[in-house]
């Protein structure tokens, strides 16, 4: 997906279209987790803090993100793609690989699916999507990106690494700052750099890595698409804008819980384990965590437990996170169970009303009245 | 540490520490038996103990002793040689460095022992208020109820059998969360329990294991705040209960039903294993039961494999019902009740299941299962 958080936004609020906008917190220790691409001339991109952001770009629209609304997108999206093949490989929210190849005798060629999907995605969300299409995984990623807004790029068969070539070496998968520096001290700047370089001193110099860069050069990349498994948990974090101690936590927890309860509830799935998560203002992280009894998807009983968790922890040191994880996740089971609470039934209908509500009015039409209290 | 000792009476105190033993834990002297020698008015006595620091086995044998001391010994080698000795009776003797020499009749092992001291402290019984018990019927109740423990060790309060005491009875209760299985039986005497203890599942196995190699000795169980303890004669058992939380299992058993099925109880376990052939998935073994007035219909089906069904006759008079469990759950509690026909209780099909053998217990006397149905 292009831009992907920014132009959900831009697409929810006609006032953001065609402005620079960058989506994460506005606090002191916000980063920017999405720049439009108006945005991205100023230098404005994912990643870097907030205040920077501001500062290269005045008028940039600030916009707190909300991963609710990005996830149900995201599920849409998914949607398509798996109607397209099964082997989808998911990156990220808005990111996937898809190996399409038996899908041809039904669907048509590699690039006449892309077609369908990127018209499907636009029909089904109005959001635009661009296209990478080779036979390897990571020729296809940077082809994507090389298109990107609204693109579609073919790398023909057998020239993936003519393809390559021309291009910077960072553009290679694995390559960070430092093996950049690296291979341009050793006069390596372009891919085809690489791919020419000798394997033997390639290997001496950066060890496994030089080999598998060689590969990569020449574009040699024999990772299959692999099918993502059924997510095994789903969690919520959130920083604070200011260290929190004690009772202070307990809103933003629920909220997490809540979140985390949503979402078991969108994807159909039960939680059998609580984890919760807590970084302290010195960065050191503890996580405890608890088995229920029965699996649930309901965000008061995860509120509960991910309490008693809080209450075996450090009560004394200012905390700079926290976040809530639902681990075992699995359908309800066909087999009942005995301490099911016959409560839970009631609680069932209760989180489906509640979540007809916010689908139909928004999030914050009906809340928790603790959440209204929240030390921000 | 030089002493004579009974082939037989040796090896039996050896087959008592064999469960204990831990063959592999982080602690290699765990893998040991301590054997002390010692001089008494009674005359001489060797004291085998077996301890895992949780459970522990310790019993003295008579023997002859010539000189008083101690050793540890790997268990495995010492039991193997043990069994395999040619005469009667067998000769200890501690060398230097712990080296045990073992001769009987012409064969001579010398194996390498462990100092004394190395090997963990044996937990102290003390102020422990002692009740006579009936081994038969301790025996009884412990089969009766540790089929229902929970395997599953991130729930560890339900990994043992819960063991409370009321007016002139004890009743034991073990549950996975699926099932429960509750046994009471009348005694004497007051344990002085405040409140009811989780014994862990393998100290269980291992009492089961003593009570089932001597129905007719003098018994007595008692505990303190963190330690059952079993004693026999010259025998004791400790072994660490589990800190927890048991659930309120009273709560989830029925206290009445809308349709009670008399059935006979061999005829409806055999059925059960039958038609448990066919259940599409061995680990859950769903088995469906049609009631209707007079008639019990088992069923099974496996997609890949196709389908059964059977019918009992049984007392019914009232309304007709379908149900799902899990076959397994009911050929267990069937495997244990001695009486000839048993009480099936249902309210509906997304409700408990009670059984409980027909007819009247005697005073003080009680046996209930609960099973919650699967969907089907």
């Amino acid at each position: 997906m292009d831009a992907f958080y920014s132009s959900v936004e831009q697409r929810d609020d006609p006032r953001l279209r065609g402005k620079p906008v960058a989506v994460g917190g506005a606090s002191r220790r916000g980063v920017v987790c999405a720049a439009s691409y108006e945005a991205r001339p100023f230098g404005v991109r994912s990643a870097i803090p907030m205040a920077r952001a501001i500062k290269l770009c005045p008028q940039l629209m600030v916009v707190p993100p909300r991963f609710d609304v990005y996830s149900a997108v995201s599920d849409q999206v998914f949607e398509v793609f798996h109607s397209f093949t099964p082997e989808v490989e998911g990156l990220s929210l808005d990111e996937a690989f898809l190996d399409v190849t038996r899908s041809v005798t039904l669907l048509g060629t590699p690039v006449e699916q892309a077609r369908a999907i990127r018209a499907r995605i636009r029909e089904r969300t109005q959001l635009t999507a661009s296209v990478g299409i080779a036979e390897v995984k990571f020729a296809a990623k940077i082809a994507s990106d090389l298109c990107k807004p609204d693109g579609l790029l073919v790398v023909p068969a057998g020239q993936v690494r003519e393809f390559l070539a021309p291009l910077p070496v960072s553009r290679l998968w694995g390559v960070g700052p430092k093996t950049d520096e690296q291979l341009k001290r050793m006069g390596l700047r372009k891919i085809a750099d690489v791919a020419r370089a000798d394997r033997s001193f390639l290997e001496l110099q950066l060890g496994s890595t030089g080999l598998w860069l060689h590969d990569l050069a020449n574009g040699i990349d024999p990772r299959q698409v692999e099918p993502d498994l059924a997510a095994k948990s789903i969690g919520a974090e959130e920083t604070f804008e200011d260290d929190l101690l004690g009772e202070d936590l307990h809103p933003f927890i629920h909220e997490q819980a809540l979140r985390v309860a949503a979402r078991l509830r969108r994807s159909g799935a039960k939680a059998r384990s609580v984890h919760l998560k807590v970084k302290y203002a010195d960065f050191q992280i503890a996580t405890r965590q608890e088995t229920l009894l029965s699996p649930t998807d309901d965000g008061a009983e995860l509120y509960r437990t991910a309490l008693r968790l809080l209450q075996k922890m450090d009560a004394d040191r200012p905390v700079r996170l926290t976040g809530v994880h639902a681990g075992d996740l699995g359908e309800a089971p066909p087999q009942l169970g005995l301490f099911d609470r016959p409560r839970d039934e009631r609680r069932t209908r209760l989180n489906k009303s509640l979540d007809a509500i916010v689908e139909k009015f928004g999030k914050d039409a009906v809340q928790h009245a603790d959440l209204l209290h929240k030390k921000r | 540490m030089e002493l004579q000792i009974g082939r037989d009476e040796f090896n039996q105190a050896l087959y008592r520490a064999q469960g204990i033993v831990e063959k592999k834990s982080t602690m290699p002297i765990l893998a040991s038996v301590l054997l002390e020698a010692t001089q008494g008015e009674g005359g001489g006595r060797l004291r085998v103990s077996a301890f895992d620091l949780e459970i522990g086995v310790t019993g003295t044998h008579p023997a002859e002793v010539q000189k008083t001391g101690s050793v540890a010994i790997k268990h495995k080698e010492l039991y193997d040689i043990v069994r395999a000795l040619p005469e009667k009776t067998v000769v200890l003797r501690r060398e230097a460095n712990n080296r045990v020499k073992i001769t009987s009749g012409a064969a001579e092992f010398n194996i390498v022992g462990q100092p004394a001291e190395d090997y963990p402290a044996f937990p102290r019984a003390e102020k422990v208020a002692f009740v006579a018990v009936e081994p038969t019927q301790l025996l009884e109740m412990i089969e009766k109820t540790q089929f229902a423990i929970s395997a599953d060790e991130t729930r560890h309060n339900l990994n043992g059998v819960y063991f409370e005491t009321e007016a002139g009875a004890v009743r034991m209760v073990a549950t996975d969360g699926h099932r429960l299985s509750l046994v009471q039986r009348a005694i004497e005497g007051d344990f002085g329990l405040k409140k009811g203890v989780i014994v862990p599942r393998k100290g269980l196995f291992e009492l089961r294991r003593l009570l089932a190699e001597d129905g007719a000795s003098a018994c007595e169980l008692g505990f303190t705040e963190t330690s059952g303890v079993f004693r026999r004669g010259e025998l004791t058992m400790v072994m660490r209960l589990i800190d927890g939380v048991f659930p309120d299992y009273a709560q989830v058993i029925p206290r009445e039903a809308d349709r009670i099925v008399t059935v006979d109880r061999p005829r409806l376990l055999e059925t059960l294993k039958r038609m448990s052939l066919l259940s599409s998935d061995r680990t859950t073994n769903a088995v469906k039961f049609e009631l209707s007035e007079g008639t019990l219909r088992v069923s099974s089906q496996n997609p890949d494999l196709g389908d059964a069904h059977e019918e009992i006759q049984v007392a019914y008079g009232g309304t007709a019902m379908q149900i799902g469990f899990n076959a397994r759950y009911l050929m267990d509690v069937l495997s244990v009740v001695d009486s000839a026909q048993v009480n099936v209780e249902l309210c509906d099909e997304l409700s408990p299941g009670v059984l409980k053998p027909a007819g009247d217990a005697p005073p003080g006397s009680r046996y209930t299962a609960v099973i919650m149905p699967m969907r089907i």
